[in-house]
């Protein structure tokens, strides 16, 4: 594993991988794997190659107060820490997907339609 | 990041856990095997333990644990090389421990609080009004001062004299009489016995300072109910302080006494302890109308306003003060600012020799951050070891210091010197303290950010890249050393020529062999009776009598001729005996001396200095001229009343009168007087040639003519003039100190820039050589690097030391002082270019033994 390629990843994950997350809390508290199962599904596996990537991102929201954390038990009788978006979180993410929307819309305009580059 | 979670580890890991458990139900549920469904959800989290490591590297205790690890990491490689430690260790305690022994200082006499109970609220009382000022305050004042119970907690009364004692060797010991609740209030502590109290008043009891104890009675144990000698009388000792007090302003005292109204008919100082709930500033208001209604006849009222002054510290801290001082700690932070460029330098050199092991940490996933805080943390550690040895060496240079002061000093001047306390206490250390953490930054930030950041692949390869900006920066930092050490050697070669070119200042008159007898308190009633005594005194050949010693005459007047419609100018004046001339052998030029009678009935004549003739009647003879005097400039109205218009008998050679330093008289007259004439205050007097006079001896004979000795000092002029000298002196020896400190850094910066030039053109040399190259070509080549580097930072030196003296010039503006002569510049030029001489001469040998088969060898 090269370091280099590990930065790489980061950089584009730093932000989308946050936004991912309180996107996926919107419907109600998750744990860890449930979050990750929901992300791997809704991007086709691009966004998300590890579930272990998930964990400093949740550590970062936690600590920033957008997502709040709890053990509790499943649906199958495990237990798990809970993840429960704060008031903080939903605001931030209502800012933050409208700008990445732009964004996206910006980079769509400007890269054109889609073409396959030797 | 803010708000870093108390969550631990193992909780970390057992949600890690249930993660890889949930998973692993999913996929039995999506039909896989349970042992493919586990393996599955752990490929599918990735690297556990990484993500446990990325957890703990999260929380706050990593940081520690980190730096725990980079301190043991720089340990480790420190002791490898040990010489670079000592000399880092060394070059920075050196430097740090300078600037620490003027902070030491500047600490005892500014920011440490006396050891006194509750100093901060302590003010003392003066008054002043444009062109007057006093802190002497009668005992009727005092006592109405103390009833102001609403606006002090404490009114306390000290002194400042000086007392000639036999248990001291016939020298003085500096006394303070004090009133009965001084001890009571201010609550010094003791080493032994008790305080003066309100019993004491009138009684021949004393408390001696540690120091005197120490000095007069060996620190004898059973001191107290001894009895030492003040002036003839016994007193007897009740107790001895501790040695953090010497009292309650800058001048240490050696004994304190009762005060009554007898021993201090003319007054106190003052010094009260304010109600928490008054103001200074308020007690000012309230005050200023009561210190006006007694202030002398001759000061309007409407201008005298009451002042305190804090009186916590020996000298309240102002912004004045720190202006003035900051010249002298200028000074001493650039030997640091040396210091640390040298460090930064060293370091640098280090940092780029270990560019590969730095590549591969980098390239093993360190972080740029980590790399550069673990060379910081190397820093810290050298800077951390610096600061002991500056402490240590400032315990150990303050005692070598103060015994260098005294030793230096005229003896006469030595004995009624003496200095506060000046312990490394916590304020000190705390300077330290922020003296290592700025030069840890200082030398090892630059170095630190340069060095993290090669590219991996060539350094990898064993290629040194980025050598090219880490050597541009080991110059400029040379350059910036060079400059530094310019400006340091130049203020210190001005400091001495002006020493030297004052020092050597004729003064026109002799002060070998002459003895001034002075009278303190302005007791000047007492000088005829001194005068007839000593007349008489066989081993004393004349007497003169003086308004004040011509070493420091200020009293000036406006004058100007009578018969002429010319502006007053300013002209020094003193009121003087006949013998005076002779004694100093001051020529008269012109005309006569005075006579007997001019003398005894103070008749309005005068001599004039030949320059006062000169501007007076240009070509004209003064003989018989009339000088108008307009008015005082610098004493009270009163001072000459009666002397408006006076005749000039005779002219004298020009001499230098008041501070050397500035310069010659611009013009001088000179007023008959005897010893009972008003203005007599000191006595000037020549012993015989024969004799072996010594200045004590005129103790005897004053006290047999029944004088209390006590009042009278006696100084040997020479010594008074180089007391005058002294601080140019020392200044001369600390700038002295501090450039050859400086310069000694620069030449080792320049030689290990030179050196690391060559080893890394060795190869380049020995093709130079092997192509014919002479070995004068070689050192050329040396040479031009150098020289390269310390001429663009002696220039810049040049240009910052004419700055500052340029500066300086605008703020001291005494006349025989000059800042902004050639000499020193030319001067410290030749010196510095003689330490580069000396930091590139064994690197140029060097390269000219550079063997070129070897090296063209070592290519292959």
């Amino acid at each position: 594993m090269s370091t280099r390629e590990d930065n790489d990843r980061l950089v584009l994950m730093q932000g989308t991988l946050d936004v991912l997350i309180l996107r996926t809390l919107i419907f109600g508290p998750e744990h860890g794997q449930g979050i990750a199962r929901a992300i791997q599904q809704s991007s086709d596996d691009e966004l998300l190659v590890e579930h272990g990537a998930l964990y400093p991102a949740l550590q970062r929201l936690e600590a920033q107060k957008l997502i709040s954390a709890k053990w509790g038990t499943s649906a199958n009788n495990r237990r798990a820490r809970y993840y429960t978006l704060t008031k903080a979180g939903r605001e931030h993410l209502a800012k933050q997907s409208n700008r990445w929307r732009r964004l996206a819309a910006a980079m769509a305009r400007v890269l054109g339609p889609e073409t396959e580059q030797g | 990041m803010a708000n870093w979670r108390r969550r631990s580890d193992d909780d970390f890991s057992e949600e890690v856990h249930a993660h890889l458990e949930h998973e692993t139900a999913r996929l039995i549920e999506d039909g896989m095997a349970p042992d493919a469904a586990r393996a599955a959800a752990r490929k599918a989290f990735g690297n556990v333990a990484r993500a446990q490591e990325r957890f703990h590297e999260s929380t706050r205790w990593v940081w520690f644990e980190q730096f725990a690890q980079d301190l043991r990491y720089a340990a480790r490689g420190m002791a490898k090389s040990p010489s670079f430690v000592a000399t880092a260790v060394l070059t920075l305690g050196v430097a740090l421990g300078l600037l620490m022994v003027a902070f030491t200082v500047f600490n005892a006499y500014v920011l440490r609080p006396f050891a006194v109970h509750d100093p901060s609220r302590l003010y003392r009382l003066g008054w002043h009004s444009p062109d007057a000022a006093s802190r002497i305050f009668t005992w009727n004042q005092y006592d109405e001062l103390q009833a102001r119970t609403d606006l002090f907690e404490a009114v306390v009364a000290h002194d400042m004299r000086f007392i000639n004692s036999e248990s001291a060797g016939g020298r003085s010991l500096s006394a303070s009489y004090v009133s009965a609740n001084y001890f009571p209030a201010l609550r010094p502590r003791l080493l032994m016995g008790r305080g003066l109290g309100p019993g004491d008043a009138g009684q021949p009891v004393a408390v001696l300072s540690q120091q005197a104890w120490t000095r007069l009675l060996d620190a004898d144990p059973g001191a107290l109910g001894r009895t030492i000698d003040l002036s003839g009388s016994p007193v007897t000792i009740v107790g001895v302080l501790r040695a953090e007090f010497v009292g309650v302003d800058d001048f240490p005292r050696d004994i304190w006494l009762p005060a009554d109204r007898t021993t201090n008919p003319e007054g106190l100082e003052v010094l009260m302890r304010l109600r928490s709930d008054v103001t200074p500033e308020r007690v000012e208001a309230i005050l200023t109308p009561y210190v006006a209604q007694k202030a002398p006849p001759n000061i309007a009222p409407k201008d005298i306003r009451a002042m305190l002054v804090p009186n916590a510290t020996a000298n309240p801290l102002s912004t004045e003060l720190l202006a003035a001082l900051s010249p002298i700690f200028a000074a001493f932070a650039l030997v640091l600012v040396t210091a640390c460029f040298n460090l930064s330098n060293v370091m640098l050199a280090r940092a780029v020799a270990r560019q590969r092991e730095i590549a591969v940490r980098l390239s093993l996933g360190a972080s740029r951050s980590r790399i550069v805080r673990q060379l910081l943390t190397e820093g810290l550690l050298i800077a951390a070891l610096g600061g002991i040895a500056a402490v240590t060496l400032t315990t150990f240079l303050m005692p070598v210091g103060t015994a260098l002061f005294f030793r230096t000093l005229p003896p006469s001047m030595a004995a009624l010197l003496r200095v506060v306390p000046m312990p490394v206490d916590y304020r000190v250390l705390g300077f330290a303290f922020a003296g290592v953490a700025a030069a840890t930054v200082a030398f090892a930030l630059a170095p630190a950010l340069q060095a993290s950041r090669p590219s991996l692949t060539d350094a990898l390869h064993g290629q040194r890249t980025g050598t090219g900006s880490a050597s541009r920066m080991r110059s400029v930092l040379v350059v910036a050393q060079v400059a530094v050490s310019m400006l340091l050697v130049v203020t210190a070669l001005v400091l001495a020529r002006n020493f030297a070119t004052i020092g050597a200042t004729d003064l026109g008159y002799r002060t070998a062999g002459v003895y001034s007898v002075n009278v303190r308190g302005g007791h000047n009633e007492l000088i005829p009776a001194a005068a007839a005594a000593l007349s008489t005194d066989a081993r004393v050949a004349e007497v003169a009598v003086t308004s004040g010693n011509p070493l420091f005459v200020t009293h000036t007047l406006a004058a100007a001729p009578a018969d002429a419609d010319q502006a007053p100018v300013p002209v020094r004046y003193s009121f003087v005996s006949p013998e005076y001339f002779t004694v100093l052998q001051i020529p008269v030029l012109q005309g006569r001396a005075f006579q007997a009678a001019e003398t005894s009935t103070a008749a309005r004549v005068a001599l004039v200095s030949e320059a006062t003739a000169r501007a007076f009647w240009p070509g004209a003879n003064p003989i018989g001229q009339t000088v108008r005097i307009e008015r005082p400039l610098t004493s009270r109205m009163d001072e000459i009343e009666g002397y408006s218009r006076v005749t000039v008998v005779g002219t004298v050679r020009d001499v230098v009168t008041g501070l050397m330093v500035e310069g010659a008289d611009r013009g001088h007259i000179y007023f008959p007087a005897t010893a009972t004439h008003r203005h007599a205050a000191a006595l000037l007097l020549r012993p015989q040639a024969t004799g072996d006079f010594r200045p004590d001896m005129t103790f005897a004979t004053l006290r047999r003519a029944g004088l209390d000795t006590t009042i009278f000092e006696v100084f040997p002029m020479a010594e008074m003039r180089e007391a005058q000298m002294y601080p140019l002196r020392a200044g001369a020896f600390v700038g002295g100190l501090l450039g050859a400190v400086a310069l000694a850094l620069s030449v080792t910066g320049l030689y290990g820039v030179l050196s690391y030039m060559l080893t890394q053109r060795t190869r380049e040399i020995g093709i130079r050589i092997a192509l014919g190259a002479t070995a004068h070509a070689v050192i050329n080549l040396v040479v031009r690097q150098c020289l390269r580097l310390a001429g663009v930072g002696a220039l810049a030196g040049l240009v910052l030391a004419a700055a500052a003296m340029k500066g300086l010039s605008s703020v001291i503006t005494l006349e025989a002082v000059s800042l902004l002569d050639v000499t020193p510049f030319i001067a410290a030029m030749a010196v510095v270019f003689s330490a580069v001489a000396l930091a590139a001469y064994q690197p140029a040998r060097r390269a000219t033994r550079v063997d070129p088969a070897e090296t063209l060898r070592a290519e292959a």
